[in-house]
């Protein structure tokens, strides 16, 4: 009998210390920096020690519809993205090593380096498929509360730290309770939108025992073309030891 | 039971190929019309014979198996070539070729999570450069001229060591030639290279030393910056002493000059710089422009005596007998002397556009030779036909005197096919 009531009280006590935890947890968020939230959105974007996932693109421009299939592979900053479909670009490599961006194609004899604001595909830019490092590359000048989707969000207003970066400035929306990007507006040096982009979290990948949640969508809507979409779906998500032999200019196999 | 065990082993193999092996087949199909240049390097085309028409089929395959720590690579090629001559010695000739040959192969064995050595053919090229790539003491001809033509591998043997995310060091032996045949007056001796390559967050930067077999010590050189989103800045270039290529000069010989290797023991320093940019547009288009100061070339004195050369040997070819087999030797040696470029300042402009419509990549590129004012024109045009199919066409045109660079051997050559991919 005795040995009931004391797994009746130890299941109490659990229950008891997940509902303050639930109870707390925004209060915990609340504490946080705007600083520490844009990094913490970063790393549900790739910003790890190591992972790996398989990008399907699907562009809709001028109302033709294209398609990729990337396998990136990102540590820190750093990715290398394998074109895997379909036929006509299978073997394509884009090498990022921080900001330095280089391009292999089978059909080319050396890698050639490209800048990050040269298209990838649709509304896509090279940029896009890399680790996002806002928490680096931005300065937030404003921050305000706004809702999307019903859901209570941060709003960061967020200006390039240099002239270095994909975009010159964005306004960044991020869940308050998961602290996840779900929405982006992306502007030129003109304060002129250009598009806009949603995300989606249903992938996870676990970090040190933690669950971590990560992007599985980005859709990515030009504001002068409203028809133009481009949708980015990330599966095949793993976290994994990726040693700086992948990310070697001598050593890409072509 | 024993099928079910049967479709576990083949579900396996199917699982470990698709994870240890690729394979990829490229075949292609293509056609070219080229005028040559009625020059004295090649009068009438009876010097180069170059054939009018060419068409070619070229299958491609390329196959990797990566068993870590080991990975293997081959690319084995074969190309059926028609060939039919309009103009010169062997007009309204034709033939047929084929040739069967293993362009590139490598095995690489990882010795610990930082170290690698690896021998095979390749075609190793490096360098952040289009017009050539001056840093590469192994490679003429850097493929970007025209990417559908491959360019032959060559036999390395490298070690590369990693020391840390930033720093690269390789040890690179180029044992033999290849199938890069090379001729001329530079003939292929064993070299021998040690590289040094950095990469910071916004930056790259690499410095070569290299020994080629009974020459001197040369000291390649390239780096870039990321300057913005948009912009990049690179430079690339190589430091020697001397030139083992030819120089023309006057003497008493039939001609008035012969062809010599006149700075083969030279100490002075030859320096060849690079230096290119590039801008991205909003629209996505990218704007690249080079300058080359090419030192070695030949300044205005050597080259008025290069085409007065060449000139009195192709105005003795139809002589017969030993004149004829001088002046035949002689365009021998000024088709080829050696330099990658005959005179000493270069330049060129590029733009790039990819994805037009998700359906066009198109790219146009001019070089000016800033000495002889003579030029070359190149239009590369990709439409995709769907998920494997591609239609491409590479136009050059050439513009200048006959007695100038890039007017010497062609008027125009347009090249047009279709890319396979499976």
């Amino acid at each position: 009998m005795n040995r009931h009531h004391k797994k009746r009280d130890l299941i109490l006590l659990f229950c008891t210390l997940v509902s303050c935890l639930g109870f707390f947890l925004p209060s915990l968020h609340a504490a946080m920096s705007p600083e520490e939230i844009l990094r913490k959105a970063d790393e549900a974007r790739g910003n790890t020690e190591g992972v790996e996932w398989e990008i399907e693109i699907k562009s809709i421009e001028g109302g033709r519809e294209q398609n990729r299939i990337i396998r990136v592979s990102a540590r820190s900053f750093n990715s290398l993205a394998e074109f895997l479909a379909p036929p006509n670009v299978k073997g394509q490599k884009m090498l990022m090593i921080d900001r330095n961006m280089w391009f292999a194609k089978p059909s080319l004899s050396k890698a050639v380096p490209i800048s990050p604001r040269q298209k990838l595909i649709g509304g896509a830019a090279n940029g896009d498929i890399a680790s996002t490092n806002y928490a680096g590359d931005y300065r937030i000048v404003h921050t305000a509360d706004d809702t999307i989707n019903g859901e209570a969000c941060h709003l960061f207003d967020l200006n390039a730290v240099d002239k270095k970066v994909t975009y010159d400035r964005i306004k960044y929306w991020i869940s308050k309770e998961r602290l996840v990007g779900v929405k982006a507006e992306f502007y030129t040096v003109s304060g002129k939108m250009f598009k806009t982009a949603t995300f989606a979290y249903e992938n996870s990948i676990t970090v040190e025992g933690v669950p971590r949640p990560f992007i599985s969508k980005m859709i990515i809507t030009s504001a002068v073309m409203k028809e133009d979409v481009t949708t980015m779906i990330f599966r095949k998500v793993s976290f994994k030891n990726i040693p700086d032999s992948m990310f070697n200019l001598n050593l890409l196999l072509r | 039971m024993a099928n079910e065990d049967n479709s576990t082993s083949l579900a396996w193999i199917k699982k470990t190929l698709a994870e240890h092996v690729s394979f990829d087949l490229r075949i292609l199909t293509y056609g070219i019309i080229q005028e040559p240049a009625n020059s004295s390097q090649n009068p009438g085309n009876d010097f180069l014979q170059m054939p009018h028409y060419l068409a070619d089929l070229e299958i491609r395959p390329d196959l990797r198996l990566n068993i870590d720590p080991l990975e293997l690579s081959v690319k084995p090629r074969m190309r059926l070539e028609y060939s039919f001559w309009q103009e010169g010695l062997r007009k309204g000739e034709s033939q047929w070729d084929d040739d069967w040959y293993i362009n590139e192969w490598l095995a690489r064995l990882r010795l610990l999570q930082n170290l690698f050595v690896s021998y095979g053919r390749e075609n190793l090229q490096w360098g952040p450069s289009y017009l050539f790539s001056p840093s590469n003491p192994f490679f003429q001809d850097n493929g970007r001229r025209n990417p559908y033509l491959e360019v032959p591998g060559m036999d390395f043997g490298r070690v590369v060591w990693i020391p840390g995310g930033t720093w690269t060091i390789s040890f690179i032996a180029n044992t033999d030639e290849g199938r890069n045949k090379i001729t001329g007056p530079v003939p292929f001796e064993k070299t021998y290279a040690l590289k040094l390559d950095y990469t910071g967050r916004e930056n790259y930067a690499s410095a070569i030393l290299s020994y080629r077999e009974g020459s001197k010590i040369s000291l390649g050189f390239f780096g870039g910056w990321t300057i913005s989103d948009a912009i990049l800045l690179y430079g690339e270039g190589m430091i020697t002493q001397g030139s083992e290529a030819l120089y023309p000069q006057q003497d008493s010989s039939l001609f008035g000059a012969s062809m010599i290797k006149l700075h083969e023991d030279d100490s002075t320093i030859k320096p060849v710089v690079l230096i290119g940019g590039s801008y991205t547009f909003g629209t996505s288009g990218t704007l690249t422009m080079e300058y080359t100061y090419h030192s070695p070339g030949y300044g205005n004195v050597e080259a008025d005596t290069y085409y007065r050369l060449r000139n009195k040997a192709a105005k003795a070819i139809p002589s017969g007998g030993l004149v004829s087999g001088l002046a035949q030797m002689t365009l021998g040696q000024t088709a080829n002397t050696g330099l990658r470029f005959l005179r000493k300042n270069y330049a060129m402009v590029q733009y790039t556009q990819t994805n037009i419509k998700n359906k066009i990549d198109l790219t146009v590129r001019w070089i000016q030779n800033l000495d002889d004012g003579s030029g070359q024109g190149t239009g590369l045009v990709t439409y995709y036909l769907g998920r494997h199919l591609e239609l491409f066409s590479v136009g050059t045109v050439m513009a200048g005197r006959k007695n100038s660079e890039f007017g010497s051997l062609m008027d125009y050559q347009w090249m047009i096919g279709l890319k396979y991919t499976f």
